[in-house]
């Protein structure tokens, strides 16, 4: 037995050697992160993002839901009030502080689930990195969407009784859903 | 009957008139009381006579005067003339064109239970009639028959007439009471009942216009001669408002119990139209309806019970067979979902609810699901309401539901909904509606 | 027990006074029937019907006046044939009650949808949401969905201002009334009123400017939906991010428990109270708040806070380090030869107490209460104070409560409800007697008049009948409640005397609901009385010259001693602070524990809800190292520590501790229970409701009459309203338009 095994394990030299030139003319599976990245799937929880309407207005109305649904305590939220000559979101409630710890987030996306308005999305195209603690909670300026072409950012100024209230269908605007 | 006891208008021209009233036994009864009846020998005579309430639930009139307590003061007579039941305009009649007669009935309840104050009650929908009865009142204190020590007795009585601002829910006793202390027009909590703690806390006798109107003559006559008419359990003489598709509408003064609802239907003149007749309302819109196949029932409390409806209020509309009854029930609701004084939830939140079923319905985009939807809705505000008005508002969608459910089925097969008619109709009502409420329409929402 | 009432409710037997509701019977069982517009505080009316239940009474024969019995002998159970209301009905002897069938199930499934019908369904923008009965109650009793439309939902303005403090949202209002009611009935400002019927009924005001009462704050609390809400939270956070801590207000006597809700807020980056809420505590506050209360909370965390301890320097006031200030009060008070120290009324006990006790080390050391006029009589109305078992909520009829020289409403508002419901519902006899009107006027059955300042000379020389010794000792009980408004030391004690006078001629010492009652300016006169009084103290105002004088927590009082050095805690730089020469920065009553003794003589504690602002410190911290830099071997860690020190040295709080005060007791109506029927999350007691020391009633000396006042300049208390100008209230943002 012990002999055999000494014939085996010199076996094994070939073998390793034999598996690193065929490697060696294959191309590596590594990519250089972060200046190459991998193809994600389409549903793959990446870093999240603040929605808004097709008018420019915030999706979110700061209930503070997603901060309630947050197993990681990463969500801070601070609400205060629109009005018409201010205003962020439809109806009375927008969120005036949004933060989110992305040292703290696990990317379970329950925030998405508790949103009423699906405004917080999810999304796979960038991934939070950063050197320090403090750059790592993201602001509502960091997450919140551009605001579509053509519409003007928030707040804003709208007409008395076109946007009292919130999560009412908005049949132009909602379709983006 | 050869002479009229409350319509008496039809037998003496001008009775309006404080001297051709007085001519006429006017003021008799009131003389005689005061000047040779105790207060408990007024009630007893009432009481005998078997008068029952005319405003609608038909409670004997005597017996709520005798729940008055003799020791508690001041106390107050209220009379109940806000007829608002659609159909309705007996005491409107009766304040018009023979005021003296109820003035007179006031006065005996007030010195019956002892009340020095009494007050007339009346629709803010009741100006015209209300300005004469006030000039009536105004005459019989020139003629010293209101105001302090009347014929040399220590008793004295004032009346006042109030306006009120036009709601049908001070036709419930505890909301006209609020409504007259100044308050919004609101039922009570009951108990306390107001024979205990009515207006201004104080015992309060609440009675219709009509009731007080029989009061003169049988104080005058005495109680046989008013059992004279009327049945056992149904005395005396009772007005019929009739209206709807008849020749000859008006009021009618008959003895209860005597005549069918065919025959009255007959005294009026019959169809208006020559179509036949469908059904009759026999106490306005809070009424069980009555299909024609019941017309055989008698004109009293307790035969229109057996046929399941009610005597009420007496104001029978009665309809041919041109009437949709979908049509018609949404017309009633729409009246409750605007009358509801909105104090709890079923009446208030179910009218509208179910008036905007009825709507969609009309518009033609309803199905038999909303038909059945009616039906659950109406089940839900059924027994919940706070007081009887709210369950009235329920009566013409039940009563549409249980005896014309055909009338329904065909709205939904023959897609009668979103005719012209009907689509003006609601444009009508959606336009009041908006009036009524001040909501204005900016940028296509409404706002307040 | 003769009153008690047998039911059954589900087939569980309950005994419960006669007279009580349906729904507060059942509430002893545990068994929550859901309710809108009743409210354990207020008149039923029965509107939201959401109470159906079956009730049923025992069938009784008509012939024989029995009760039927079935051949079991079990009695039969006559069921009326229509649902009925909890919240209106009674119980009644033998009564049964079913709660649990589909019947009421299904009626309280009706309502729901019928309520949610004109409600809008935005939950999470609502600041009820969280705390929100409707919400309770649809996850509880709701059906689940609707099948009403949603597009036919009407539409109402949900931005109305009542008045400045608070908003309305028409559409959330179900029309419950609660609001209404407890203005009319607790409040008895009738401010707000329904407009129009049916689906448009609303909630609209009806004085000028809106809302105008100092109880507005109440309305949103038992609000059962998020229809009212306040300017000052409106918006700001969710309840359920709240934190929660028991405090006690201290801007007036009675001493409101209260919860201080805080969170952070980004702006500042500190925690900040975000609101006051009452804390339930039936004998003192029941669940009621004044807006005073309520909103005047900013004060803590306004940017003006002293952050750093300052010093005199070539007459400039620098900052230092809190190592130099105390080495140099310190060695100032070592070389001292007389010493002041004068404490402000909203000082908690232990510091009152430790600065005491550091003071009166030296042999000329004097303290003194801030404001110093009620110095004059808080040791009679402590001594003759109502009893230990004084519980306003017993007050009723043959009880005769006398109101002289004082504005309740103005001066103590939550004794103010408690007394008028006391004499309106439950009849008890009031007196009124002020040289002005007062809103009590409105409810006393007989009203006397003086002249300004002459509240003593009224009081010695009074022949109404009302107040004769005859009449004072036929009462049940007798409550003289008094102010010193317009009066100077001498008339304030010789009222007190006399008032006291009265109660001994009458026999009405030694009882629980006898005795004085006084409106004292702030939440700890009474306390800081107690702890000065037993030493050496100046009780009448009048300029004392002293070496160093130390000054906490006084404000801009004019009776501040000359001094040739001066040292002042405060949480403010305010005039007097600027001419110190040390300025100690002081933590407010939020960001440390402590207790204060109400104008009732309940201790009561209060907790820290907030981190300190800059280096700021709690004055008895700051008292205790200058006292260990002066050769003493104190060792308090905690106001724990101090108070039972206190307790030890203080008489009247002895057998005190802060065990004993944390002590809660289940309070009845539950209002704060889990099931949040009622609304509001801060009603829980959870701080204790506090403990009321004994009164030392003995003999007292002869009144001293004051002599007639004949100038203006002689008159000393001020005629104290709720919302006059302050130090603290001009900070709050929301209170801007109401001072005075």
């Amino acid at each position: 037995m012990a002999e055999a095994s000494a014939i085996s394990k010199l076996m094994r030299i070939p073998v390793g050697f034999a598996t690193v030139l065929k490697t060696l003319l294959k191309k590596p599976v590594t990519v250089q992160y972060p200046d190459e990245q991998r193809p994600m799937s389409a549903r793959f929880r990446g870093r999240h993002h603040l929605k808004r309407y097709e008018n420019g207005l915030e999706r979110c109305i700061g209930c503070a839901l997603c901060a309630a649904a947050c197993p990681a305590d990463a969500i801070y939220v601070e609400a205060s009030e629109n009005t018409n000559e201010q205003r962020f979101s439809p109806g009375e409630r927008y969120s005036k502080t949004y933060e989110i710890n992305m040292l703290r987030c696990i990317f379970c996306g329950y925030c998405e689930d508790a949103c009423p308005t699906n405004a917080i999305v999810l999304e796979p195209i960038e991934f939070p990195t950063g050197y320090t603690r403090e750059g790592m909670i993201y602001t509502k300026q960091m997450l919140l969407e551009v605001p579509p072409t053509g519409t003007p950012a928030t707040p804003q100024v709208t007409q008395p009784g076109t946007f009292d209230r919130p999560i009412i269908p908005f049949p132009a605007i909602d379709s983006s859903v | 009957m050869e002479k009229h006891i409350l319509l008496r208008d039809l037998d003496v021209p001008n009775i309006r008139d404080l001297a051709v009233y007085s001519q006429h036994e006017g003021y008799a009864a009131w003389k005689k009381a005061v000047t040779g009846m105790k207060p408990d020998e007024v009630i007893t005579v009432v009481k005998d006579s078997g008068l029952r309430g005319r405003g609608g639930a038909g409670f004997p009139a005597g017996v709520k005067w005798s729940f008055i307590p003799k020791d508690v003061f001041p106390k107050y007579v209220t009379v109940n003339c806000d007829e608002s039941e659609p159909g309705t305009f007996k005491d409107h009649h009766l304040i018009r064109h023979n005021p003296h007669q109820v003035i007179e009935g006031t006065a005996l309840c007030a010195y019956a239970i002892g009340a020095n104050v009494a007050y007339i009650y009346c629709r803010g929908e009741f100006r015209e009639p209300a300005y004469e009865l006030q000039k009536a009142i105004d005459d019989a204190y020139a003629a010293g028959l209101l105001g302090k020590n009347l014929f040399g007795s220590n008793y004295s009585l004032d009346i006042y007439v109030h306006l009120g601002a036009g709601a049908y829910i001070c036709g419930e006793e505890s909301a006209l009471l609020e409504s007259l202390e100044g308050k919004i027009g609101q039922p009570r909590l009951k108990p306390p009942f107001p024979a205990v703690s009515g207006l201004y806390s104080k015992p309060t006798v609440i009675n219709n216009v009509e009731t007080l109107a029989n009061v003169p003559p049988i104080v005058l006559n005495g109680s046989a001669w008013y059992k004279q008419w009327g049945t056992e359990k149904s005395p005396g003489v009772k007005l019929f408002s009739v209206c709807g598709h008849v020749k000859n509408p008006g009021n009618y003064e008959l003895p209860l119990g005597k005549y069918s609802i065919q025959e009255l239907l007959e005294m009026a003149g019959g169809s208006m139209t020559g179509r036949p007749i469908k059904a009759v309302l026999p106490a306005g819109s809070s009424s069980p309806i009555i299909p024609a196949s019941n017309f055989h029932a008698k004109l009293d409390y307790e035969a229109m019970a057996a046929i399941g409806s009610v005597l009420g209020s007496c104001s029978w509309i009665f309809m041919d067979d041109s009437v949709d009854m979908v049509w018609a029930a949404r017309k009633m609701i729409r009246f409750f979902k605007h009358e509801s004084c909105g104090k709890c939830t079923p009446c208030r939140e179910g009218t509208h609810w179910a008036l905007s079923v009825y709507d969609k319905l009309l518009s033609g985009k309803g199905t038999i699901e909303d038909v059945n939807l009616i039906g659950e809705v109406n089940k839900q505000i059924i027994g919940k309401c706070f007081c009887p008005l709210g369950e009235f508002a329920t009566s013409s969608m039940t009563f549409t539901l249980k005896h014309f459910k055909q009338d329904y089925v065909d709205f939904i097969d023959q897609k009668k909904g979103g005719s012209d008619v009907y689509l003006k109709e609601l444009a009508r009502d959606h336009h009041l509606h908006e009036l009524h409420s001040g909501v204005v329409s900016v940028n296509g929402i409404k706002v307040h | 027990m003769a009153d008690l009432v047998n039911l059954t409710i589900d087939g569980k037997a309950v005994a419960v006074p006669k007279g009580t509701l349906i729904v507060d019977a059942a509430k002893t069982i545990q068994n929550d029937i859901p309710v809108f517009c009743y409210h354990p505080k207020l008149k039923p009316v029965g509107m939201c019907r959401m109470c159906l239940v079956e009730i049923g009474t025992p069938k009784m024969d008509p012939a024989t006046r029995q009760v039927v019995k079935d051949d079991k002998g079990v009695v039969v159970i006559a069921w009326q044939p229509k649902l009925n209301t909890a919240c209106t009905t009674p119980v009644s002897e033998g009564m049964a009650v079913r709660t649990q069938t589909t019947v009421v199930s299904d009626a309280r499934e009706d309502v729901l949808e019928f309520l949610l019908t004109s409600h809008p369904l935005d939950c999470p923008i609502c600041d009820k949401g969280g705390e929100c009965p409707l919400q309770n109650l649809t996850l509880e009793h709701g059906p689940g969905n609707s099948r009403f439309e949603y597009e036919n939902k009407q539409h109402n303005a949900k931005h109305v201002p009542l008045g400045d403090l608070i908003y309305l949202d028409r559409e959330r209002c179900i029309q419950c009334s609660r609001c209404i009611r407890f203005q009319d009935d607790i409040a008895d400002d009738h401010v707000l009123q329904f407009h129009e019927r049916g689906r448009h009924m609303e909630i609209i005001t009806l004085s000028e400017p809106g809302f105008d009462s100092y109880f507005s704050g109440n309305t949103s609390d038992i609000c059962p939906v998020g229809a009212l809400t306040t300017a000052d939270f409106r918006f700001k956070a969710r309840p359920w991010e709240l934190g929660s801590s028991p405090s006690v207000c201290n801007h007036c006597a009675v001493g409101c428990n209260t919860t201080l809700n805080t969170r952070l807020d980004t702006k500042t980056g500190i925690n900040e109270i975000k609101r006051v809420m009452p804390r339930q505590n039936e004998q003192v506050n029941e669940i009621w708040l004044c807006d005073k209360g309520r909103f005047v909370h900013h004060y803590t965390r306004a940017g003006d806070r002293l952050q750093k301890p300052l010093i005199r320097q070539n007459g400039q006031l620098v900052e230092t380090t809190w190592e130099r200030a105390l080495d140099l009060v310190s060695s100032k008070l070592l070389g001292a030869s007389s010493v002041a120290a004068v404490i402000g009324d909203r000082i908690a006990n232990e510091d009152a107490h430790l600065l005491t006790k550091l003071v009166n080390s030296n042999a000329k050391g004097e303290t003194r209460l801030s404001p110093a006029l009620p110095a004059s009589y808080a040791d009679l109305a402590r001594d003759y104070g109502v009893g230990v078992g004084f519980d306003m909520k017993q007050l009723g009829k043959g009880d005769v409560i006398v109101v002289v020289n004082g504005d309740v409403e103005e001066q103590a508002p939550v004794w103010f409800l408690r007394l008028r419901q006391a004499v309106v519902d439950r009849g008890a006899k009031l007196i009124v007697s002020n040289h002005r009107g007062t809103k009590l006027h409105r409810y006393a059955a007989h009203i006397a008049r003086y002249e300004q300042g002459m509240a003593a000379q009224w009081a010695a020389q009074t022949d109404d009948a009302a107040l004769s010794t005859e009449e004072l000792t036929k009462a049940r009980n007798v409550l003289f409640v008094f102010g010193d408004e317009k009066l100077d030391a001498v008339s304030a004690r010789g009222l007190a005397q006399i008032l006291v006078g009265k109660l001994v001629a009458a026999g009405q010492i030694g009882k629980p609901n006898s005795g004085l009652l006084p409106l004292y300016p702030h939440g700890n006169t009474q306390g800081v009385f107690d702890i000065v009084a037993g030493t050496r103290h100046s009780g009448n105002p009048g300029v004392l010259s002293v070496d160093v004088a130390w000054l906490v927590g006084v404000g801009d009082t004019s009776d501040a001693p000359k001094a040739r050095f001066s040292v002042v805690s405060e949480l403010f730089m305010t005039a007097l602070a600027s001419v110190a020469d040390v300025v100690l920065p002081a933590l407010s009553f939020a960001e440390r524990e402590g207790t204060y003794t109400s104008g009732d003589r309940r201790v009561q504690r209060f907790y820290r809800a907030l981190p300190a602002v800059g280096q700021a410190k709690p004055d008895w911290w700051a008292v205790q190292e200058v006292a260990r830099r002066m050769g003493f071997v104190w060792n308090f860690a905690s106001p724990a520590q101090i108070f039972t020190d206190l307790a030890a040295n203080v008489s009247y709080y002895s057998g005190l501790g802060y065990e004993v005060l944390a002590k809660t007791e289940s309070q009845w109506p539950p209002v704060g229970r889990d099931d949040l029927y009622y609304g509001g999350t801060g009603y829980e007691n959870d701080g204790g409701i506090g403990v009321r020391y004994a009164s030392n009633p003995s003999v007292i000396s002869a009144p001293t009459l004051p002599k007639m006042i004949t100038s203006m300049s002689d008159l000393k208390g001020p005629a104290r309203k709720l919302y006059q100008t302050g130090e603290l209230i001009k900070r709050s943002d929301v209170m801007q338009t109401h001072i005075e």
